[in-house]
């Protein structure tokens, strides 16, 4: 087995979430790697539709279900597009964990901002997952999430979850003109909405991630209301081919995202070249 | 000449009818190759020259694939009298407006076919087929039976690398997305291998089917020595026969695969 | 050590190879060009040449490679690898730029996954060097850290002296080749630095490279770069010719629901390289795509690995469709250092 060859996934459920995203749980065809596999939240994988080429993807899942991993892709090109028309019983190949994740060790005892727009929520879920499976070791957690309109918000069903949890404090919000009669969340842009909440640094930490754009405000919002940079944490993506660092095409200045990122730190960030 | 060449060009710039002179100079380590310049200030006039290692058909950069040289205002393009027909050909094509460019034509006796063979001064064996009368190497090749002519040009493409300087280097290619990069589908493979290549070459010479005017660039510029040009001429000479058309001669002729005439040969209709 | 014995010359070590029928990779003319080829007879290998149009590099990364062969379908799923067993190689008479690249592209193919495709070919071939009688005002090796005498990267170099030729053995391959060639004769320390003396005089073309990454760390944005890099029409000639450029592309070439998934050479200096699908693209204007190429080949990997992603072969300059000069760029950043 070379570096470059996948291992099967097996689709078991397609969850639509929105008209042009797509949610596959699947699960490993080769048990003796199921068995061996494990991953940190943030970390991504190369999901490939055989024939049409392999895409860089957030692992969505909670590292401690076993046996089966999930991911949400927007429709965007030749391989997304096929990926987001896969059906229960399709193959999809499957390389990873890699890149690096989110140090939530660092995070005990804190309070944490999950801030996300539209699709990013996706390159998050993990670690809100997971914090929330040991939410005894963290303050509060605070999510912030919109997107452009309710019908592009993801993970709609889990929304009602979150809310409920007594750890977690859930601000649902979407662009002006984005509401519904039936809305019940706010409607502003996620840092119109951040700067209202008035965030405070003091023991807390965020992690962020949306469009390329979102992030920035949302980071400078923070800065800001006094949080340090080290203290924000985001992931970014780039076009990606190889994730082993080799085929050279996703650095930001001398950070290669598939090796030093995807995660960084605002501080990271703010050190790279107008190069993303 | 050069003089002159200078004259004109700080006339230009100085009265504002131009933003940039687009010509040529001598590389600074080497007197024995030239490179395109882009001249905004007076101060650089004197580095154009115009001589046979002249090479480079510059209207290149005239084209939307230039996006960045466009912004730096109307241009005034150095061009010899092949180069001339590729502007021509742009004009045709609506990728420019005669008023939009001032053409510095120079009157040109022949470059070197490439740099290094360059011995000092032009000769006849230097010269670039183009720059001969042309029709030599075409006849040949056309003489030889179809599967020999397949052969050599499955040999060729064997070597051909897809660095894409051909495309890059021609005027007339100027897609927002080549053929070779769509992905939805894939229509061109973009491994190097035989049958990609194939694919690749033949396609890019059928869409430069009665436009392309033989500068020769693509021959100069392949770094693997395939007689690129050799498949234009020999659609050209196609063109001429079937529609009596020969590309880059004036603005007013339409193209004949753009335009549908009554006279078009239909006896390949079966 | 390096270690120094005489040889015949290098059309000695390819007959002898032949002979014991070892895959050999020679220079080979082909029209006006020299290309790196298998070679079957002696007489089809030409060592008075300057330069070869390729460099080693097709040859432990070749510009298309097939990595995965797949048949998936919902039914039948079957992944087949190709079989990473190389012939045993001998490449014959490459320039010292050639070799060293080699030395310099093995750190990124094993940092941390190594890529097996590389290894394979490379644990399998034995590079023997020709040390360069000449050089043209593009080469610039020395400002490299290397030299046209250089045995970075070559089991053995082949050095032509006043004497004859010696083998300059600097690997445990470069050993076992010796014995199988049989050189026994030992060479003389004194013949071969009056070759190294001669080999310094060839290259005249220089300037003080370690300033150039600290430069460069600084200076992302420059004006420089918009004026000396917006004529590269964006091609990858230059990347293709060179023996350290090995940025690559995956992609699958589907024959209804089977395939093959394939590595190709693939350039920073394209447009499209690294295009997102929504249609953004963070290089949009080409000086920034060759900035690229020059941040990469002379600060980051430096920061890296520790060592130039160029060995001053001088290629890039002379293949260039608009003479785009790589070496007066580095030049006039060493004379702002």
């Amino acid at each position: 087995m070379s570096v470059y060859s996948p291992t099967l996934l097996k689709v078991k459920e397609v969850l639509p979430e929105t008209h042009d995203i797509a949610t596959l749980i699947m699960g490993f065809q080769d048990g003796a790697f199921a068995e061996e596999f494990s991953f940190k939240p943030g970390q991504f994988g190369l999901f490939g539709a055989f024939g049409e080429g392999e895409c860089a993807l957030a692992i969505a899942s909670s590292p401690s279900s076993k046996g089966q991993i999930t991911c949400s892709i927007k429709k965007v090109g030749k391989v997304t597009s096929s990926l987001t028309s896969a059906n229960a019983g399709d193959i999809i190949g499957f390389r990873g964990p890699y890149g690096n994740w989110f140090p939530l060790e660092k995070m005990k005892g804190k309070k944490l901002f999950f801030i996300a727009g539209g699709i990013g929520f996706s390159a998050i879920r993990s670690s809100l997952l997971s914090v929330l499976e040991k939410k005894d070791n963290y303050k509060k957690v605070v999510l912030l999430y919109g997107a452009r309109s309710v019908g592009e918000l993801v993970y709609k069903r889990e929304l009602a979850d979150y809310e409920k949890n007594s750890k977690v404090d859930l601000i649902k919000t979407v662009d002006p003109g984005g509401d519904e009669k039936d809305w019940d969340g706010k409607v502003g842009f996620v840092p119109s909405v951040l700067e209202e909440m008035k965030p405070k640094p003091e023991g807390s930490v965020a992690i962020v991630c949306g469009p390329p754009v979102m992030i920035k405000i949302t980071i400078a919002t923070l800065v800001k209301h006094g949080f340090k940079r080290e203290d924000v944490y985001t992931t970014l993506e780039n076009r990606m081919k190889c994730g082993l660092g080799k085929c050279g095409r996703c650095n930001i200045g001398k950070a290669y995202v598939c090796k030093d990122g995807p995660v960084f730190t605002a501080a990271q960030i703010a050190e790279f070249p107008p190069d993303y | 000449m050069i003089e002159e060449l200078r004259k004109i060009a700080r006339d230009l710039l100085t009265s504002k009818k131009v933003g940039v002179v687009i010509g040529y100079a001598f590389v600074k380590a080497n007197s024995n190759r030239t490179t395109p310049i882009f001249v905004t200030e007076t101060e650089d006039i004197e580095r154009l020259v115009f001589n046979p290692l002249c090479l480079n058909n510059l209207t290149v950069y005239l084209t939307k694939k230039k996006p960045e040289i466009q912004e730096l205002g109307r241009p005034a393009i150095v061009a010899k009298g092949c180069d001339v027909r590729s502007i021509l050909g742009l004009i045709k094509e609506f990728q420019l407006k005669r008023e939009d460019v001032v053409i510095i034509g120079v009157g040109c006796e022949g470059v070197v076919r490439d740099f290094k063979d360059w011995s000092g001064k032009l000769t006849k064996e230097s010269m670039p087929t183009k720059c001969l009368y042309c029709k030599v190497h075409v006849n040949e090749l056309e003489a030889k039976p179809i599967e020999e002519r397949r052969r050599f040009w499955k040999d060729q493409f064997e070597k051909c690398i897809r660095c894409y300087a051909c495309r890059q280097v021609c005027p007339f290619c100027y897609c927002d997305r080549c053929i070779s990069d769509k992905t939805m589908p894939r229509w061109i493979e973009s491994s190097a291998h035989g049958r990609g290549n194939f694919a690749w070459n033949l396609i890019r010479a059928m869409h430069l089917a009665g436009r392309c005017i033989s500068c020769e660039e693509c021959n100069r510029v392949c770094p693997v020595e395939i007689p690129l040009n050799l498949l234009n001429r020999e659609i050209e000479k196609e063109i001429q026969e079937k529609f009596e058309y020969v590309a880059g001669m004036d603005t007013e002729t339409p193209p004949p695969l753009r335009i549908y005439s009554e006279k078009d040969d239909d006896a390949w209709i079966r | 050590m390096a270690k120094l014995l005489k040889v015949e010359s290098p059309e000695s070590v390819v007959e002898k190879l032949i002979s014991l029928e070892k895959r050999v990779i020679a220079p080979v003319r082909d029209g006006r060009l020299h290309r790196f080829l298998p070679v079957t007879r002696m007489e089809d290998a030409d060592f008075g040449y300057f330069q070869a149009e390729g460099s080693m590099k097709g040859y432990f990364l070749p510009a298309t490679e097939g990595i995965l062969k797949f048949s998936c379908t919902t039914n039948e799923q079957k992944l087949e690898e190709p079989d990473l067993e190389f012939p045993e190689t001998f490449i014959v008479g490459c320039r010292p730029c050639d070799a060293a690249a080699l030395s310099i592209q093995d750190k990124l193919f094993e940092w941390d996954y190594v890529d097996e495709f590389y290894k394979a070919r490379r644990d399998s071939t034995t590079i023997v060097g020709l040390a360069c009688t000449y050089a043209d005002n593009n080469c610039f090796c020395t400002s490299m850290g290397l030299a046209p005498d250089s045995p970075d990267g070559s089991d053995i170099l082949i050095v032509k002296t006043e004497e004859g030729f010696l083998a300059e053995i600097s690997t445990k391959k470069g050993e076992k080749l010796a014995s199988l060639l049989e050189l026994k004769e030992k060479g003389s320390a004194e013949d071969r630095r009056r070759a190294g003396v001669n080999a310094g005089k060839l290259i005249t073309r220089e300037f003080r490279s370690e300033g150039i990454p600290g430069w460069l760390k600084s200076n992302f944005e420059h004006e420089l770069w918009d004026s000396m890099c917006t004529k590269c029409i964006g091609c990858a000639a230059c990347t293709f010719t060179c023996p350290t450029c090995h940025c690559f592309d995956i992609v699958d070439e589907p024959v209804g629901t089977s395939g093959e998934r394939r590595k190709n050479w693939d350039a920073c200096t394209l447009r499209t390289f690294t295009i997102h699908a929504s249609g953004y693209n963070p290089r949009s204007v080409q000086y920034k795509r060759y900035r690229q190429r020059i941040e990469h080949k002379f600060n980051y990997y430096v920061d890296r690995f520790g060592r130039f992603l160029c060995t001053g072969c001088g290629r890039c300059i002379r293949v260039c469709p608009v003479s785009l000069d790589m070496a007066e760029v580095l030049e006039e950043i060493s004379s702002r250092v």
